[in-house]
């Protein structure tokens, strides 16, 4: 019985968190929908947990090698490759986005709730076009 | 089987269910009451918290709008101080204390984040999806949003910054649920325990609602004999605890010479045959009449007798007179069938029902015994059947043990010659009144037991001692379950082998019946009497459990044609018919016949007509005690 109810509490704690980055994933690829490259959107991404996520789904492609991708999710600057430097980047920390200069946007968690930030002078310098849909969470800077 | 004991399960264990989950939603509205009080005193808290923060800000700074505020906070220094006091109020319960305003596109921004983790530069945009922000600034009233699913965030309080009426910020206090935390992982395991108490308990229900639909459904099976649809012993079992015998008669009903349906036409037959007479019988009662099919071809019928108005022997003369009228029809034979009935009107009189089977049973017996196709009933206040009823197993006991077990003798007469050819002994007990008892009061219930080999060990004992040194013939009755009997066997054989005169003047008369089943035992038991010049006679033969093959193989010297076929010769024509052609069989077997029952002149006349050999009956001579002579017979 004991183990049941251990299995039971498992098996909900993971569906929490299962949920949180189902929630992380949705609005990234949402974000990512919502620009233009002029590429297809093939990703990989230094967070293998994220980068499995993503290969549910059926509008972005992921890759394992980064220099096959066009967009690169990037929770670590350490882990960005060199050879990948030409990929346009979407960061998962707001400070990310003032370490890596060819970072457009990003996703992070404040104070406990989703935030995204797209800049809108990366997007100029990058070639990216962003959907109306985006506006809300342009910025002219980082602060 | 389901009764009362499943039902009473259910309903308490529904009761149980309902309580548990009545506990289980108490404890969940008192751990949500306790939240809804820990919370207003921790907003209470903290209101008076951000009150003084509001009036630090503002009063000591002059600050007056929005752009003061954010011109005033842009400097680190003022910032620093501001976050450095604000973050004296951070406690492990409040997370979070940031300043937020709106920008001209309505985003909201940071001002000041006194946070000591995930804080927040200056100015930073800061995403919101709850309206209660906007309220705060268009209400000017503190706002209070439950968070849920938020990290380990359980409220956030908004206290509006104001001056001169109009909100200038947002102060926002996040506040953890680790108390709440605690408190609910104190409470979990009792919720979990009344959780799986109730799933544990609705599977409980569930099975018991399953075994008690499970047995409605099987019910009909276990209780019905299949091949009649109607009733059978197991449904006897069952209503029998609860069955008020006062409210019914009793009646063992049994189908007349049944076993020659089967030998003739087959089992088959039999079963048409029965699934029809079930039918008839059922047709011929009411709804709250009971038919059941006791065993084989033998029914008992329960008839509710209260505020009847039906007079209940009209409904078993009924019965027996569908059935009797009845043309049965097996691929394309037609089959005639009568029965017997055996009522006790007064089942409730007896100690139990088995007693009042046991009443029934010897009525249908005299019913057998009186040439069937009829109804016998007892009625409580018969004397005669009092009597009856008192003759059990151990009357017979007793009568052994004090030796007042006798012989009767019945002259068996040969029409050719005029004499007396040889005497059927049949037994009688004195009781201790010194009243002569007949063997019908007592012979049934002696079935199969061992007092019934007893008495045949006692009657042959008195037989042989009274004809072993005369020249008179003799005819002993027996079962052939008798002639199977060891001890029996071992006292005939050696009584036939130490006086083979008195072996040569011994008739075995075997009764036809239905446990004559193993034909070739049966022959090889008459090979044996053969070998010691004994003969064998065939006993109420026509009685319908023997077939005419299975008597020839059998290589009788007698055949007694059962008296219920010849009493009625003078008037019926049919028994007549069945009489003649059995005398006519017994000449063609080599088979001497006798008729028995011969009550009446006319009778004795149609059998000398008929050319029978042998005739007993009373209107020749009744049994008695000591061997009656020629000049005695025909005195009436």
């Amino acid at each position: 019985m004991r183990a049941l109810i251990l299995l039971l509490l498992f098996t909900l704690s993971s569906l929490a968190s299962e949920t949180s980055l189902n929630l992380q994933v949705k609005i990234m690829e949402k974000v990512l929908n919502e620009i233009s490259i002029n590429k297809e959107r093939i990703i990989w991404s230094d967070n293998k947990t994220i980068c499995k996520s993503f290969k549910k789904s059926n509008l972005i492609q992921t890759t394992p090698d980064c220099k096959q991708a066009t967009i690169i999710i990037l929770q670590d600057k350490n882990n960005l490759p060199k050879e990948c430097a030409h990929c346009i980047v979407f960061v998962l920390d707001y400070e990310l986005l003032s370490k890596v200069p060819k970072s457009f946007g990003a996703f992070f968690w404040k104070k406990g709730r989703p935030n995204i930030v797209i800049l809108k002078s990366r997007l100029k310098g990058l070639s990216i076009q962003a959907s109306s849909a985006l506006e809300p969470y342009l910025e002219e800077k980082i602060w | 089987m389901v009764k009362a004991k499943e039902i009473f399960l259910f309903i308490m264990l529904f009761i149980l269910g309902v309580f548990f989950i009545y506990i289980y939603f108490y404890i969940k509205q008192t751990q949500e009451e306790i939240f809804i009080k820990m919370q207003g005193n921790k907003i209470e808290d903290v209101s008076y918290i951000l009150k003084n923060i509001e009036d630090a800000l503002l009063s000591k700074n002059h600050i007056l709008s929005k752009d003061d505020l954010i011109s005033h906070l842009s400097n680190r220094k003022n910032r620093t101080n501001y976050e450095e006091m604000i973050s004296l109020f951070i406690t492990p319960s409040i997370k979070y204390i940031y300043l937020l305003c709106k920008d001209e596109d309505e985003r909201f921004r940071f001002l000041l984040d006194a946070s000591k983790e995930d804080k927040a530069n200056f100015y930073q945009k800061f995403d919101v999806f709850n309206e209660e922000y906007a309220l705060a600034y268009q209400t000017s009233k503190p706002q209070i949003i439950k968070q849920q699913e938020m990290q380990n965030l359980y409220l956030t309080y908004l206290y509006p910054i104001k001056s001169a009426n109009e909100v200038i910020g947002v102060l926002s206090v996040d506040i953890t649920s680790d108390i709440q935390s605690e408190i609910l992982d104190l409470l979990r395991p009792l919720e979990t325990f009344f959780v799986i108490l109730i799933i544990f308990i609705f599977l409980l229900m569930l099975m018991t609602i399953l075994q008690i639909f499970h047995y409605f459904i099987t019910r009909k099976k276990i209780f019905t004999d299949p091949l009649t649809q109607i009733y059978n012993r197991n449904y006897l079992q069952e209503i029998s605890p609860r069955l008020n015998l006062n409210h019914y008669s009793l009646a063992m009903i049994d189908l007349d010479h049944f076993k020659v349906v089967n030998d003739v036409y087959g089992h088959k037959a039999g079963d048409a045959i029965l699934a029809k007479s079930s039918l008839i019988m059922k047709s011929s009662i009411r709804d709250n009449d009971i038919l059941i099919r006791y065993g084989g071809e033998e029914f008992m019928l329960l008839l509710y007798n209260r505020d009847s108005k039906d007079d209940l022997s009209e409904i078993y003369e009924r019965i027996r007179k569908n059935i009797s009228s009845h043309i049965f029809t097996y691929e394309k034979n037609k089959i005639e069938m009568q029965v017997s009935i055996g009522v006790h009107e007064y089942p409730a009189k007896e100690k139990n029902l088995n007693e009042a089977i046991k009443v029934a049973d010897k009525m249908l017996y005299i019913a057998k015994k009186e040439g069937r196709n009829r109804v016998i009933c007892h009625k409580d206040n018969s004397k005669s059947i009092k009597n009856l009823n008192s003759k059990d197993i151990y009357f017979v006991k007793r009568a052994i043990e004090e030796d007042r077990v006798l012989c009767y003798y019945q002259p068996i007469y040969e029409c050719k010659s005029g004499k007396i050819f040889k005497y059927e002994a049949l037994v009688r007990i004195i009781d201790t009144d010194g009243k002569i008892i007949a063997p019908i009061q007592f012979l049934p219930e002696l079935k199969h037991t061992n007092i019934h080999y007893k008495l045949t060990q006692r009657i042959l004992f008195i037989i042989f001692d009274k004809f072993k040194n005369s020249c008179d013939n003799v005819s002993i009755n027996m079962n052939f379950t008798d002639l199977i009997n060891k001890d029996i066997e071992t006292t005939l054989i050696d009584t036939f082998a130490s006086n083979p005169s008195l072996a040569s003047r011994v008739t075995i008369e075997v009764l036809e019946s239905d446990e004559i089943q193993n034909t070739a035992l049966f022959k090889e038991k008459v090979k044996l009497i053969h070998s010691y010049g004994a003969t064998v006679s065939i006993d109420d033969f026509g009685s319908g459990y023997s077939n005419f093959k299975s008597i020839l193989d059998i290589e009788a010297d007698f055949l007694k044609i059962d008296g219920s076929l010849v009493k009625n010769i003078a008037t019926n024509e049919k028994d007549f018919k069945v009489v003649k052609s059995i005398i006519a069989f017994a000449k063609d077997s080599n088979m001497k016949a006798i008729a028995e029952f011969v009550h009446s002149s006319e009778v004795y006349d149609k059998l000398l007509e008929l050319g029978v050999e042998y005739m007993q009956g009373y209107f020749i001579a009744k049994p008695c005690e000591r061997l009656l002579r020629e000049s005695e017979l025909f005195k009436g």
